[in-house]
């Protein structure tokens, strides 16, 4: 009897148990609500998610912002350093009309799918031109969805040429300005036991792949989208640009270039087997770090053109902060007034002196302080100005994918160039329809 | 044991009269005590599942969203068979399943039967076989994209050094390469699992067999055919039917290795890409459900294969 007693008790407390620890799963959503200052005041409380590759630096600036002032506290909601589960988890989120987050730091690729899918709030109103044009027209240009600026530019990037200039001037060679011009070089370095290859860059089928090969394109005066959004890949001028890009491949990289993306192209730089490798601004750093053995020996210059190019432009990446659309009126005003904060010159100033991120504001670059700090700006600036975002289309997972696939089939040799690329036109048209 | 004793007639009657109070009381017990189980298993098993299978009967792109989600059948099915794409991962992914199930099991098998051998040291063999199999898939990949690395590579160095290649490859960067390649690491990460369950297997014999069969006077190789094999085949299927699952849904390998470049992309790389990347849940869940039946029918031939063995372990 006891024992019956006993069981149906157990029963109970496991049954009691399990329906909490399934209720429990549920109860992290709560969303944003009013927190009070102790004073009686009512702070609006908004969420801000961004990766953990800029997590320290970040926080400390958030922090600043929350000591600097009584209206708006802003909560970080820090996620793993990688682009597809942050991607991943900011559409799980606004696919279900979630309001748990306010503030998303969102890889630029992402704003014109985001943006498409009516998840952004409009920016414009808060942000007029003569703010815009203090910026980079590069990372407007990609914070900018149908003419709406439905996003705006926290940090960028942009690729750089680097190239060993204790070589250029053994050789008592200027500096080339385009690829005819790297390539001939070959002849030259051959006699130099030490420089096994011309180029380097990342030919790997990823994202990387695409940055690549759309400046290849651009700087031979060819574009993947025009500026209604149509594809216009196959043309003459595009054809020929990915037609040195295989030049390059086949003749003047190291043999594994279509299995390189950033750390495997680096390895070799820094060894240094390649004249010169196309990579992201902070490979400065890397390259003159301690272990390197081509650290003091390193220049920076833009990107080479070809024989229709005018004139140089590198990939943009980096991320724009954007707002929500499904919070309510109190928080969006809120959120603006962090945006804003997070973009003013003074915010601008301490995110690239403490992280090392590029700025999106152009007075930045000029400020002696940051130039102090950081050197390589003043050479960098030329070369960031130049900068363009990879084709703005809502359905840029696939754009990329089809670039990938194609440009590393016509790379790898499995396909003629002009036939790869009346494949991904004809892919880009499906796509637009 | 308690089961057999109704068999007698006189007991049974006293059964079948008492089945009212006692046997009801004991299975509603029963179900009050496994509903938790089965209602967790339905949360997080059963309906999932069913979810997949009813989002892919619908158009569903979640960067479209004025679509209104319609419902379309089994347009999302048919798709995947017009699909040149899937049909390629299909190819890809049966042919990669085969290949290297076939060789873990035979270099599974061999292992296990040497280490199943009594020698000095054998407790260090058979703990180090099993690092393979502990270190995590990505790390692993990452690590062996690095041995075939065309400038440091430790595959083109001990290949040269063998004077089998006279210069550095790109094993990556072709088709038969890259496929070589991740059989190659998927075999030494797994054949280990199929080592240890084997092994397993073999040590559960009695000794008193072989000792009779070697008074009979019986040879090695009709010893490991009439005793050692039959007496480990179960063991041995479970292990296969383990790693045809596993190989069937692999993601991770071919992610970190090619991402799916020169021919090498999974079925489920590119479910992912269809469901993650793309946003397209439709036509994704469709994949899923195909992945999820065919690995179901797997399971079947297996079980069909083990018979009532499977219960016995």
């Amino acid at each position: 009897m006891k024992r019956g007693k006993m069981k149906k008790l157990l029963v109970t407390l496991i049954l009691a148990i399990m329906m909490v620890s399934i209720i429990g799963c549920s109860g992290n959503t709560e969303s944003s609500g009013e927190a009070s200052n102790g004073e009686g005041n009512e702070k609006v409380t908004i969420r801000f998610s961004f990766d953990q590759g800029v997590g320290e630096p970040t926080q400390k600036i958030v922090d600043k912002y929350n000591e600097s002032q009584d209206k708006v506290h802003v909560e970080t909601v820090i996620l793993p350093q990688d682009a597809n589960v942050v991607h991943d988890d900011f559409v799980n989120k606004l696919a279900s009309g979630d309001t748990s987050v306010d503030v998303m730091a969102l890889d630029v690729v992402y704003v014109a799918e985001f943006a498409a899918a009516g998840w952004l709030e409009d920016l414009g109103q808060y942000f007029d031109q003569s703010t815009q044009s203090r910026y980079l027209p590069g990372t407007i240009e990609g914070a900018t969805y149908n003419g709406k600026l439905v996003a705006f530019p926290w940090f960028t990037n942009a690729s750089v040429l680097f190239y060993r200039q204790d070589i250029i001037d053994q050789l008592g060679v200027e500096v080339p300005t385009t690829y005819q011009g790297w390539m001939d070089l070959e002849e030259k370095i051959k006699d130099l036991d030490e420089i096994k290859y011309v180029s380097n860059f990342q030919a790997a089928k990823s994202e990387a792949l695409v940055c690549n090969w759309v400046e290849y394109i651009w700087n031979n005066g060819g574009d993947v989208l025009d500026e209604s959004g149509s594809p216009v890949v196959n043309t003459s001028n595009n054809v020929e640009a990915t037609e040195i890009m295989l030049d390059l491949v086949e003749n003047y990289s190291p043999e594994g270039i279509t299995t390189y993306n950033e750390p495997e192209s680096e390895q070799v730089f820094l060894d240094g087997k390649s004249l010169f490798i196309r990579d992201w601004s902070g490979f400065w750093n890397s390259a003159n770090a301690e272990g390197s053995k081509v650290a003091g020996k390193v220049g920076a210059t833009t990107l080479p053109i070809g024989p229709n190019g005018e004139e140089p432009h590198s990939a943009l990446g980096g991320l724009d902060l954007v707002i929500n659309k499904f919070i309510d009126d109190e928080h969006k005003e809120a959120a603006v007034d962090f945006l804003r904060y997070m973009a003013s010159e003074e915010t601008q100033k301490e995110m690239t002196l403490i992280s090392a991120q590029p700025p999106v504001l152009k007075s930045v670059y000029e400020d002696a302080d940051v130039l102090a700090e950081i050197p390589f700006y003043e050479k960098f600036y030329g070369i960031i100005e130049g900068g363009k975002s990879r084709p703005m289309s809502p359905k840029y997972a696939k754009v990329s994918d089809a670039i990938q696939r194609n440009i590393h089939q016509a790379l790898s040799g499995e396909t003629e160039v002009k036939t790869a690329l009346d494949q991904l036109q004809s892919e880009l048209e499906e796509l637009n329809k | 044991m308690e089961g057999k004793v109704p068999t007698i007639p006189l007991k049974k009657t006293r059964r079948k009269m008492s089945k009212t109070s006692l046997e009801k009381k004991e299975a509603r017990d029963a179900w009050i005590m496994m509903s938790p189980a089965i209602i967790i298993l339905l949360l997080i098993a059963v309906y999932p599942i069913i979810r997949t299978f009813w989002i892919s009967l619908h158009e569903m792109v979640l960067t479209d969203p004025s679509s209104g989600y319609p419902f379309i059948g089994f347009e999302n099915y048919v798709k995947i068979f017009n699909d040149q794409r899937a049909m390629d991962s299909i190819v890809f992914t049966l042919k990669f399943t085969v290949v290297t199930v076939f060789f873990e099991l035979l270099l599974g098998f061999g292992a296990a039967m040497l280490m199943n051998k009594a020698f000095k040291g054998r407790g260090f063999v058979r703990a180090s076989i099993l690092v393979p199999w502990a270190i995590p898939t990505t790390v692993s990949a990452l690590m062996w994209k690095f041995i075939y690395n065309d400038q440091y590579g430790l595959f083109n160095d001990i290949l040269t050094r063998l004077h089998v290649i006279d210069s550095y490859q790109a094993w990556l960067s072709s088709s038969s390469g890259s496929f070589m390649a991740l059989v190659i690491t998927d075999v030494w990460k797994t054949a280990p699992f199929i080592a240890l369950l084997t092994l397993a297997g073999l040590q559960m014999i009695p000794k008193e067999l072989y000792e009779s069969a070697k008074i009979d006077g019986a040879n090695k190789f009709q010893i490991f055919l009439n005793i050692t094999l039959p007496l480990v085949k179960y063991t041995v299927i479970v292990a296969l039917l383990f790693r045809t699952l596993d190989a069937f849904r692999v993601f991770e390998l071919i992610t970190v290795m090619t991402g799916g470049a020169n021919g090498t992309e999974s079925l489920s790389v590119y479910a992912y890409n269809n469901l993650m990347k793309f946003l397209d849940f439709g036509y994704g869940s469709a994949m899923s459900m195909l992945i999820f039946a065919v690995v179901f029918l797997i399971s079947l031939i297996y079980m069909k294969a083990l018979g009532n063995k499977l219960t016995d372990f």
